[in-house]
């Protein structure tokens, strides 16, 4: 069995070295979170066209309540995925209660049409870490120390 | 083989004509006769672009009135005033059909039920609706139950007063304290008329001078007056009461009747531009003010409307028993029951 030539057999292993790390970033689950069963109260205020917060941030597993209060005109809230809905009146506050049994961002959109820019009155619900957003700055990281290392030797 | 092919042809040719006359004429028979050639379209728009159009409908007692309701902007409702139809949603790009009888003749009020904008309140229409003439009788049941007057009317009272008390009971009037108190209260109190046409105050300077309160401090004359208020009304009432704040009233005067609900600022900023003095929506839980109100004055209110301040008027859409449903439910924002 004939050797491979040694700087040949070093940069192999380099090569090697990078996929493994890259494999890792991809398939590493990030630090588990809390699993327990906790509570969580949020109040969004709708108003024509947004919500106020516009993004709700949740763990997974979390028992989450949602409070709507609308400051003019009917708003709704349907998320995308989860596939709720709840609609407030002006002065008749909702609440929306549902287990955030799905990791990843989702979207909140007004499910009343309640005016001109109706289409655009949306906003996120985020249960977890946005995994896919760390795992492609790590990816990305990783792809820029290789390119240094490539050109350097 | 090949000479029969054209006649065959030429047959089911005419089968296929004799098929489609027969088939129009069957069309123009079922549209005419089901479809919603009769239907009145009725197009929903904010209050600045219009409202209803149209906003005056016509009617016969007795028959259908075929409505196709749609919104040209956003949601709107459709519910008629002091009738038992259940509102129904009109939604932009979406027919909703709507078949409404109407038993007896007279001037039916039709009104927006989503809040749609800042003048949501003012998306009303009528329905005239005739009496059959074809039926006999038909016009002498109209004039057969004449309306009573409300009672704020028939009484004569200012409702337009600044109603104001000093007297302030040191803690919320409990109505199961004064129950408790097992005090034989003389029937002239419990009378509905005297409850309804007395503010608190004036009932509990009434009691305080009675001799069987002698021997009670001022607040548990307090509590006696709570006490004739819950007696005057039952536990249905009051949640009807409170349906009825929630869904016309909680956007202005708060959902704890505050006076602070989230259309309270902009109800106050037009009254203000419009000329008058800073005012904004009643808060129903100030002792000042609502402790020196009568339940009539109230109901005048609700019945009238605020003549300018941003104050609907409700006359022509609820139920006298709405009407008094709601006004016992605000005495919850004074008293506990």
């Amino acid at each position: 069995m004939k050797m491979l030539p040694s700087s040949l057999m070093n940069k192999h292993w380099k090569w090697g070295i990078f996929i493994l790390l890259a494999l890792t970033i991809l398939l590493l689950p990030l630090p588990a979170q809390s699993a327990q069963a906790s509570e969580k109260y949020i109040q969004i205020q709708a108003s024509s066209y947004e919500y106020n917060p516009g993004v709700v941030r949740v763990k997974p597993g979390e028992r989450v309540t949602l409070e709507l209060t609308s400051t003019d005109v009917t708003h709704g809230i349907y998320i995308d995925g989860y596939n709720l809905e709840v609609i407030a009146e002006p002065g008749q506050t909702q609440t929306l209660s549902f287990v955030a049994d799905q990791t990843g961002t989702f979207r909140l959109r007004c499910s009343v049409t309640c005016g001109a820019l109706h289409p655009f009155m949306t906003g996120k619900l985020q249960v977890g870490t946005n995994a896919l957003l760390w795992k492609s700055i790590a990816i990305a990281a990783l792809g820029i120390a290789v390119v240094i290392w490539t050109v350097r030797t | 083989m090949h000479e029969v092919l054209p006649l065959n042809a030429e047959h089911s040719t005419r089968w296929i004509l004799i098929g489609l006359a027969l088939g129009l004429l069957l069309a123009i028979f079922l549209v005419r006769s089901f479809g919603s050639g009769q239907a009145i379209e009725v197009h929903a728009k904010m209050p600045e672009q219009g409202g209803w159009t149209p906003s005056d409908l016509a009617a016969t007692a007795g028959q259908p009135l075929h409505l196709r309701l749609t919104s040209d902007d956003v949601l709107h409702g459709f519910a008629i005033g002091q009738s038992d139809q259940p509102p129904v949603d009109v939604e932009p790009g979406k027919m909703t059909e709507l078949t409404l009888n109407f038993d007896q003749p007279g001037k039916y009020t039709y009104y927006c039920t989503r809040w749609c904008g800042p003048n949501h309140w003012r998306m009303r229409g009528t329905i005239e609706v005739q009496p059959d003439l074809n039926k006999p009788g038909a016009a002498a049941s109209q004039s057969s139950q004449p309306e009573a007057e409300p009672l704020f009317i028939q009484m004569g009272v200012d409702i337009d007063g600044q109603p104001h008390t000093d007297r302030i009971p040191p803690d919320r009037p409990n109505a199961r304290r004064g129950q408790a108190l097992d005090t034989s209260l003389p029937e002239k109190y419990l009378a509905e008329e005297y409850y309804r046409t007395h503010s608190p105050v004036e009932v509990w300077e009434s009691l305080r001078n009675e001799a069987f309160t002698q021997s009670y401090s001022d607040q548990q004359v307090w509590d006696l007056v709570a006490w004739i208020w819950r007696q005057g009304t039952s536990p249905a009432k009051l949640a009807d009461g409170q349906m009825l704040f929630a869904q016309n009233c909680a956007a202005c005067h708060g959902e704890m009747g505050a006076g602070d609900g989230v259309m309270a600022e902009a109800v106050a900023a037009e009254y203000a531009s419009s000329g008058h003095g800073p005012a904004g929506p009643i808060d129903f839980t100030d002792p000042h003010r609502n402790l020196a109100t009568s339940p009539v004055i109230q109901q005048g209110k609700i019945i009238r409307g605020g003549m300018g301040t941003g104050m609907p008027y409700w006359g022509p859409i609820f139920t006298e028993e709405q009407i008094w449903a709601l006004v016992d439910y605000l005495w919850t924002f004074q008293f506990e029951y």
